[in-house]
């Protein structure tokens, strides 16, 4: 008797409640979870995290037609994007560097961006397509990686994060997530780095570089590339090959993060303005070779248009 | 591969795929044929033109014709486009009627409802702005608009409310609003007049400028009528007039070429 | 169709977003932080109202500016207000700022297919005392700066405060080196600078200014009680103190 007067009354609470929903309830925004004594945990706390999607026919579609799109200029909703990262491995661990520009169309949104996600102490994510899906899914990731640390009294080794990623990407696919990153570490394996991007792919492999000035890194990348490589020679080539990108390609460049994982984990090496690494070079860090990388730098006094004191060059005649 | 990460990750053109290789998991469920079968407002049908209002020393005014247009058609003339909500507030409403008139079934059921509570407390205009902006965004939310920028007044402790919620669930307040072609048209007139003076503009001032907004506008929008209500809240409630009419002149018609007589 | 055939059925969508103009701006200082925002309300090329906050007290230590579309953005104010409300009846104490950003995120993200088109700034007071400045797109990707702008005069204003807080492109004078953090004077100043003359060249911009200042806990407001037309809005005799000033813009 009771629930059927709540059931069709329109002055209980219930009614109310019933009706806000009908008008303009959101469906499940907030879970339990969210307030009373376990308020406050964010919306991770309660397991999958739930997103809302727009009721059309077709919600990627939906999703292209509002944000940005570079044929596309009138998309107001420019979302941040990544470029240039790499990350190889060597006799001495692995090497992610970075470099730290986002465009949202062809506006620089930002020059000091962290591309390089610290999940764990033993594991780095790279950053390269959204900005916000890497964030947020490598932070995610990094909460079930400690989930299962607890569960199984040992670290997740690099194969097996790198697949609940693409696992989990892979779920979403056709949506318009947008991520190419690489998941880097030291496990029982050794030094380990897997590719994974938002299609769904997952590569494992010694040596890679993601983004738009990713055919610069790799030149220098593979150039100088052996296994053998000493940890200053490593490192120097990870700045080269960003600052190569950063240099060539308007989609990359500001400053160089460079990171170096070890069997004890990662270590940030340091932060190299690109313009810096162009004109002065590094400065005094393990590796560097002295003087800027820039081309007419290294070559200076040694060009048909800058030539050495006393020859004139061939256009000068 | 495509190196450019703008492209990366993108919803594949699903137009065409030929070999069904475009995945898409989680598409919404369709629950209901029926219900799938409910036509969402995507465009608005039967429609009314813009609502002016303004804030003046003893409260706010809003002014409204009685047209509701089927596209070109001058369809109905007699429509109340203003209408009251408890005894403080006057809502006004331009576009889609039908959606109007859904809108003063929701607002009725609620002030029923609250005064079935019965505990001494009532909605003001700020609260039935409030209301309303959450409905209109829910909607919007849902891509099922209700078709309508709506502007809210009212006077309450003493106090002046006018406020605007559209379609979007877009909200602002300002001293003097319209919607509609009022915006362009009516809103430099009404903020010469009114804005920074409506501590002191008298009523009988504030209806002389909205009587002469409405008639501007009825000389320029195609869409409007020259008979119009004007709503009144103040600290005596609200009084929705009868209908005024315009009176307007048409002779200098003559003098325009191409329009009377003189055809070259 | 125009010439009445339909070989290309189009389907006429609802659109529901909207840009409302209008910019923000945030500098962190070493023990203060200025979140500021103009009052102006736009769609197309009118004016809707010249008095639309887009900057809200969001803790006694938290001031968010939000930017875009202003239906999203009000929304969005409500729901972190409503969130952080819900944190402090569950934990007795107010959500520190890293925790609000890391919020921010989540519910930004939440609504990565359907998104809020809003663009974010988060300022305040860190828990270690000093100010901090966090920015976010619209789905949830941030970052802690020491300045930020953001809305419709982001790129007139943002080369401006790179050169003037970050001194880009500056030369110290011989034997000097450029201060890490300046003044609240010095960045009141540039705040409002900035704010004119994005009014001048850039027509969503303008009608009012709301400056929001956090100053830590103990720290000296330098001089700000003093400053003209500062109002504090402290609610704690000893916290940290906020104030709020308010400018007029030109309202052409």
């Amino acid at each position: 008797m009771n629930s059927f007067l709540t059931r069709y009354s329109s002055t209980t609470p219930e009614a109310d409640i019933r009706k806000a929903k009908e008008l303009y309830g959101e469906d499940e925004d907030f879970s339990e979870v969210m307030w009373g004594s376990t308020g406050g945990f964010g919306n991770l706390a309660s397991g999958v995290p739930m997103f809302k999607l727009p009721s059309v026919q077709d919600p990627s579609s939906f999703l292209r037609m509002h944000t940005d799109d570079h044929a596309d200029p009138s998309c107001r909703i420019k979302i941040k994007h990544g470029t240039t990262t790499l990350a190889f491995r060597f006799q001495g661990g692995v090497i992610v560097a970075v470099d730290s520009r986002a465009t949202a169309g062809s506006y620089v949104a930002s020059g000091t961006v962290k591309k390089v996600i610290e999940i764990n102490p033993y594991l780095l994510g790279t950053m390269a397509g959204g900005a916000a899906d890497c964030q947020y899914w490598e932070t995610y990731l990094g909460i079930q990686c400690r989930l299962h640390e607890l569960r199984n009294r040992e670290r997740i080794s690099v194969a097996a994060a790198s697949k609940y990623l693409s696992n989990l990407v892979y779920s979403y696919k056709g949506m318009g997530l947008s991520m190419g990153t690489m998941i880097c570490g030291w496990d029982k394996t050794g030094p380990a780095i897997f590719y994974v991007d938002s299609d769904g792919t997952r590569l494992k492999g010694d040596l890679f570089s993601v983004g738009s000035g990713s055919t610069f890194a790799y030149g220098v990348l593979d150039q100088g590339y052996r296994w053998d490589l000493t940890d200053e020679e490593a490192q120097e080539l990870g700045r080269r090959s960003i600052y190569a990108a950063g240099h060539r390609d308007a989609f990359s460049g500001n400053t160089v993060n460079l990171y170096h994982v070890k069997q004890d984990g990662w270590k940030f090496i340091g932060n190299y303005d690109v313009s810096e690494l162009h004109y002065n070079g590094p400065g005094d860090v393990p590796g560097a070779t002295g003087g800027g990388y820039g081309y007419d730098i290294r070559v200076a006094g040694r060009t048909s248009t800058n030539a050495p004191e006393g020859e004139a060059g061939e256009g000068q005649a | 591969m495509d190196h450019f990460p703008t492209n990366w990750g993108r919803p594949r053109n699903d137009a065409f795929d030929p070999y069904g290789t475009y995945p898409i998991h989680q598409r919404p469920a369709v629950k209901d044929n029926f219900a799938e079968g409910v036509q969402h407002t995507q465009q608005p049908i039967v429609t009314g033109t813009s609502v002016l209002a303004i804030q003046y020393k003893d409260g706010i005014m809003m002014a409204a014709d009685n047209l509701a247009s089927y596209g070109s058609l001058a369809r109905f003339k007699d429509v109340r486009r203003l209408h009251a909500v408890g005894t403080s507030t006057v809502i006004g409403a331009s576009g889609d009627m039908s959606d109007f008139q859904a809108i003063q079934s929701i607002l009725d059921d609620l002030v029923i409802d609250e005064f079935t509570h019965g505990d001494g407390h009532d909605l003001g205009p700020a609260e039935v702005h409030e209301y309303l902006s959450r409905v209109m965004y829910a909607r919007r939310s849902k891509m099922n608009p209700l078709w309508n920028s709506l502007l809210v007044g009212g006077f309450r402790d003493g106090k002046r409310f006018l406020s605007y919620v559209d379609l979007l669930g877009t909200t602002y307040s300002a001293p003097s609003i319209a919607t509609g072609y009022g915006a362009y048209i009516a809103i430099p007139l009404l903020r010469a007049a009114v804005d920074g003076k409506q501590d002191q503009l008298t009523e009988e001032a504030a209806k002389s400028i909205l009587h002469e907004c409405m008639r501007v506008l009825f000389y320029r929008d195609a869409r409007s009528l020259d008979k119009y209500q004007l709503a009144i809240v103040s600290e005596a409630g609200v009084q929705i007039s009868d209908q005024i009419q315009l009176d307007t002149t048409w002779n200098f018609a003559e003098g325009i070429r191409g329009y009377g007589a003189q055809t070259q | 169709m125009p010439d009445g055939s339909f070989a290309h059925p189009q389907q006429r969508q609802f659109n529901p977003y909207s840009d409302n103009g209008g910019t923000i701006l945030a500098i962190a200082g070493a023990d203060f932080t200025v979140i500021a925002g103009d009052t102006r309300q736009s769609e197309g090329y009118s004016i809707q109202t010249r008095y639309a906050p887009k900057v809200f007290r969001l803790t006694d230590r938290a001031v968010l500016a939000v930017n875009g579309f202003a239906a999203d953005g009000n929304m969005f104010v409500k729901k972190v207000k409503q969130r952080l409300e819900w944190y402090r009846h569950a934990h007795a104490k107010d959500m520190p700022l890293r925790a609000i950003a890391r919020l921010i995120q989540t519910m930004l993200y939440a609504q990565r297919f359907f998104p809020y088109y809003v663009y974010n700034i988060l300022g305040g007071i860190e828990e270690d005392g000093t100010g901090a400045v966090y920015s976010f797109d619209p789905v949830g990707s941030y970052e802690r700066e020491a300045c930020r702008a953001a809305g419709a005069a982001q790129s007139l204003v943002q080369p401006f405060l790179d050169n003037q807080i970050y001194f880009k492109n500056q030369k110290a004078a011989p034997g000097t080196t450029h201060p890490a953090h300046l003044p609240l004077s010095d960045v009141l100043s540039i705040v409002i600078d900035s704010f004119t003359s994005a009014t001048e060249r850039h027509i969503e911009v303008g009608d009012g200014l709301e400056i929001y200042v956090v100053v830590a806990q103990g720290r000296s407001p330098q001089g700000l009680d003093a400053f003209r037309g500062a109002q504090e809005l402290s609610t704690q005799p000893n916290g940290d103190r906020m104030f709020i000033i308010r400018r007029e813009l030109k309202k052409d």
